[in-house]
């Protein structure tokens, strides 16, 4: 449905240029629901917005349903009005000076994909149903609460066309538990409708939720890009395995294929690679189990003394050293505890390798960083 | 999908197609271009401008600084505009501080005579107070000199302090609303602090409060002189009569000398040259100063409620203060100015002059001529403001919304008539109707051409107003009409220009007032057939008749007196947008 091509955006600023999107490659398919995460200031919103013709690439290719919207070679522009999709703004860009009837209607009428008089009420009265707006229908704009004027600018983007929608953080202004009830919501809409949506966040639990496939973004590349199980369980890098939540992270070395020697002692891996090479290993701290019966696993076994624990309701985060490192762990019980001493274990396939070389992946390896980590939990 | 093209290549050579309120935008900028390079041009030649008969030479300019004259005119326009801004700060700056610093009651009140006096145009105190204080006719002297029997009259408005004081007077509702914003965006803390650690009231006000207010000030003062420099109308109403020349009247006079005298074009040109550059120059001093004065706005946040100062009893001379104000400035001139209507000839006001008010002005006055100027004073009114917001509205747009490279240019470009004065511009038009576009295109003499120079010179205000409402509507309610389908024109009609309905509102009664009294352009430009209501009044003025220029002017008050109420009426909600 969507296809970029080594897309590209500068913005000329005072004093040079921001690569805002370096030469970045997504494909979306037709009905599914596409979400975009990053960072603040990754480009996600710049990529949005050339999807949708607000922003003129410097670089590359957009294609939408196989027409090409936007181009360097030949130079190929359609404008925004021409390209047919529904978009959801920050925002929520409700038109202020309306009513809600007349913020459906008014693209309806004289927009490029306006519908012949006598159904737009029909389509209107419609979008609004679905969004269960339409009791307030002739209510002014300005009265309206937050997370009705998201209903407006969604019933406004289903209107003009359900094919397509873009949204960009629909939900960051409103209040956590709204938000949690209506993303389901969104997501239902979504697939009764049958859309494509591009959707872009900065919140990964709303990413997981939400999403057919997850793009991670940051300073203008795409990482990585697949399901959300793909992303959290088999990060190709350290950053994506850090977004997704919190890792506890080791420099280490390979001695056999499978076997590491780190600060913590010698772990067992699942992915081999070759001996003698640097690596930089994690693990996440719902990872870590508790063992209970100590003669019955041999291997990764972890002889740690517990530290500061909090009890969050649904589970334990607790943090524990083992040979003056400092892990942190998440569990529905807390480890039994044989004065302050406790053993636990990390299984070899929950362990994620990376490179060490890769310079980007050693930062989340500052000291400050492991430090930070153990107090986050 | 069928709706998504591919475009033809003969039109993908350009990636995006400029947007149709830069082309817009770009006229006006031409015009103002071409307004100063023909204004240069002129100024390089002697001879008969136009023709082969001409040397290109700098020669003008030695004449001009090399005469006598022009100095004596440089010193007197240098008083005039030092005492204009002594006046208007000696009766602006108290009312402002009042108004926001002090519990002085009817605060709404003082901001609806203040923004009346911005209404009021110059001419009419001039000539009001003409008959108050001038050497000969002036009712104040023949009182007095009848009074204590004096040789000869004792007060002089025409020098350059008396006509300073005249214009300070007018000016003064612009240095109380320059000055008034300063005073507002002041940090109130800073204040209390100096209470707090023991200074006193006059210690806090002199130490405290006007240092910090110290840059908007100045800003306001290099405004206010940049006005003076170039003001026409006072100097010229009180001033051409006795032979007291400014800058302004000195260009007009080589334009449009008296007798039969050749206009010197040359010597107007490189005159108006020199004043552009003084003017530039000093608005880049302004624009600096006014930079320099954000540094001390500490931004406050929601809950910021200044302490007022307890005026108490004070109150009532604040009020006596600047209710005298209004009766010097306003409601004499005026009051005389509605008796010289109905008097035959200029006598002080008395029992025996009461019995003698008749119409017998309004039976003299050319009514063909009121007609042909009420004509074309109608047409600049209706037509002006209506294309000054069109512009500014697409100025506006492109410098604030768009990514265009052009947006720097249009911004400084549409600053530009704010620095340039309209005794300039109208000198520009002038060259320009006679020695450029004079062959084919009968712009000199018509209408049109004051039309040109009243739109150049309202854009830069409109365009401040336009682009601090625009900036305050959220970039996304318009992409989320473009993303919904609606064209670019469109959308401002749908959805921007409802949303921008005040601002534009009293963007455009504003211009309506300024361009129905506007005099400078008109005097230059006007002929015969183009003749405006203030051309009108200013040609009997200038020839003598000056009870028939009264009568003329008590017409045109109150013509626009609705209008007036409208915009006070509007204004009182919102707030006029400043400059
Ligand atoms: N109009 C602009 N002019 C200059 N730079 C810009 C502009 N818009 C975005 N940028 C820069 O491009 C980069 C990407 O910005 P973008 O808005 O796409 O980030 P984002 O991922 O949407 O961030 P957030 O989560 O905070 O919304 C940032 O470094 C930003 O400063
Ligand atoms: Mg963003």
């Amino acid at each position: 449905m969507i296809s970029v091509r080594n897309l590209s955006k500068d913005f000329l600023v005072s004093g040079g240029k921001v690569a805002a999107l370096r030469n970045l490659d997504v494909e979306v398919s037709e009905g599914e629901f596409f979400v975009i995460v990053g960072a603040s200031g990754s480009g996600k919103t710049t990529l949005l917005r050339c999807v949708a013709g607000l922003e003129v690439p410097s670089g590359g290719e957009i294609r939408i349903a196989d027409q090409v919207v936007s181009s360097d070679n030949p130079p190929t522009w359609i404008p925004s009005q021409q390209r047919r999709f529904g978009m959801v703004f920050q925002s929520y860009a409700v038109w202020p000076h309306l009513t809600v009837y007349d913020n459906v209607a008014l693209p309806l009428r004289e927009g490029a994909q306006r519908v012949p008089r006598n159904q737009v009420e029909a389509r209107v009265r419609e979008a609004l149903c679905l969004v269960q707006m339409e009791k307030l229908a002739e209510r002014s704009a300005t009265l309206l609460s937050g997370g009705q004027q998201q209903r407006v600018a969604l019933a406004r983007a289903i209107a003009v066309s359900s094919k397509l929608l873009l949204m960009d953080e629909p939900l960051s202004n409103l209040d956590a538990r709204l938000r949690e009830e209506v993303r389901g919501k969104i997501r239902e809409l979504a697939k009764h409708l049958g859309s494509t949506v591009l959707y872009v966040t900065h919140d990964q639990v709303e990413a997981m939720a939400m999403s057919d496939k997850i793009a991670l973004m940051q300073l203008g590349e795409l990482l990585q890009v697949g399901a959300p199980m793909e992303l959290y369980h088999h990060p190709n890098r350290a950053e994506v395995a850090e977004f997704f939540g919190s890792v506890n992270w080791l420099r280490g070395r390979m001695i056999q294929a499978c076997l590491a020697e780190t600060p913590i002692g010698r772990l067992e891996v699942q992915k081999p690679a070759a001996p003698g090479e640097e690596i930089l290993l994690g693990f996440r701290p719902e990872c870590i189990s508790i063992v209970e019966d100590r003669s019955a696993t041999k291997t990764n076994v972890l002889q740690a003394t517990l530290g500061s624990s909090t009890f969050l309701g649904d589970q334990f985060v607790y943090s524990v050293v083992v040979q003056d490192r400092l892990l942190v762990g998440k569990n529905r019980t807390l480890p039994r505890c044989n004065k302050g001493e406790v053993c636990l274990r990390v299984d070899p396939a929950d362990v994620m390798v990376f490179p060490a070389d890769n310079k980007r992946g050693m930062a989340v390896l500052e000291p400050e960083h492991s430090r930070a980590l153990g107090t986050a939990g | 999908m069928q709706e998504v093209l591919r475009l033809p290549r003969a039109l993908s050579t350009r990636v995006k197609m400029p947007s149709p309120f830069l082309l817009v935008a770009l006229l006006p900028m031409g015009l103002i271009l071409i307004l100063v390079a023909v204004l240069f041009w002129v100024s390089l030649q002697r001879g008969v401008i136009g023709t082969a008969a001409v040397t290109y030479t700098w020669e003008n300019y030695a004449v001009i600084f090399g005469d006598p004259f022009v100095y004596r005119v440089s010193v007197n326009t240098a008083i005039f505009a030092l005492s204009t801004v002594f006046f208007a700060l000696l009766i602006g700056l108290p009312i402002a501080w009042m108004t926001e610093r002090t519990t002085i009651p009817g605060k709404v009140a003082i901001y609806s005579i203040m923004t009346l006096g911005l209404l009021i145009p110059g001419i009419y105190t001039a000539m009001g107070w003409t008959f108050i204080a001038h050497p000969r006719i002036g009712f104040l002297n023949q009182w007095l000199v009848d009074l204590f029997g004096l040789e000869s009259a004792p007060i002089n408005i025409a020098t350059p302090v008396g006509m300073g004081f005249v214009q300070g007077l007018s000016l003064s509702a612009l240095a109380f609303i320059l000055t008034a914003q300063v005073f507002r965006a002041m940090n109130p803390s800073l204040e209390e602090a100096a209470t707090v650690h023991g200074m006193g009231f006059l210690g806090t006000l002199w130490r405290i409060t006007l240092p910090l207010a110290l840059p908007g000030i100045l800003a306001a003062i290099i405004y206010m002189v940049t006005i003076g420099i170039a003001t026409f109308d006072i100097p010229a109403i009180i001033g051409l009569g006795n032979r007291i020349y400014m800058l302004s009247t000195f260009v007009y006079l080589k334009a449009h000398p008296p007798d039969s005298g050749l206009p010197e074009y040359g010597i107007t040109a490189s005159m108006g040259t020199f004043m552009i550059s003084v003017a530039v120059l000093l608005t880049c001093w302004y624009g600096r100063v006014l930079r320099q004065g954000h540094r001390f706005e500490v931004v406050t946040g929601k809950g910021y409620r200044p302490t007022l100062i307890e005026l108490g009893g004070w109150g009532i001379v604040g009020w006596g203060f600047i209710l005298f104000y209004a009766l010097i400035s306003k409601v004499l001139p005026l009051l005389l100015l509605a008796y010289a209507a109905f008097t035959p000839y200029l006598a002080p006001p008395s029992w025996k002059m009461m019995g003698q008010l008749s119409l017998v002005n309004y039976y003299n006055i050319d009514w063909e001529l009121i007609m042909r100027g009420l004509k074309n004073t109608v047409l600049l009114v209706v037509v002006v403001p209506v294309v000054v917001m069109v512009f500014s509205f697409c100025i506006s747009w492109v410098v604030v919304r768009s990514r265009s490279q052009w947006r720097y240019i249009l911004d400084f470009g549409a600053f530009l008539p704010h620095a340039l004065p309209e005794v300039i511009m109208a000198v520009g038009a002038l060259l320009l109707g006679l020695f450029v576009v004079g062959n084919f295109l009968p712009l000199y003499g018509s209408v049109w051409l004051i039309a040109m120079v009243y739109v150049i010179a309202r854009l830069a205000f409109a365009t401040r107003a336009i682009n601090s409402s625009l900036l305050q509507i959220h970039r996304e309610l318009e992409e989320a009409a473009y993303a919904a389908g609606l064209s670019t024109v469109r959308t401002s009609w749908r959805i921007l220009f409802p949303l921008l309905r005040p601002t534009l509102l009293s963007v455009w009664i504003w211009t309506t007032l300024l361009v129905y009294r506007e005099l400078t352009v008109a005097v230059f430009l006007a002929s015969h057939q183009s003749i405006t209501l203030p051309a009108i009044i200013w040609s009997y003025w200038f020839g003598g008749g000056r009870n028939e220029a009264a009568a003329v002017t008590l017409l045109m008050t109150v013509a626009v007196t609705p209008l007036i109420l409208v915009f006070w009426w509007f204004g009182r909600r919102s707030v006029l947008p400043s400059q």
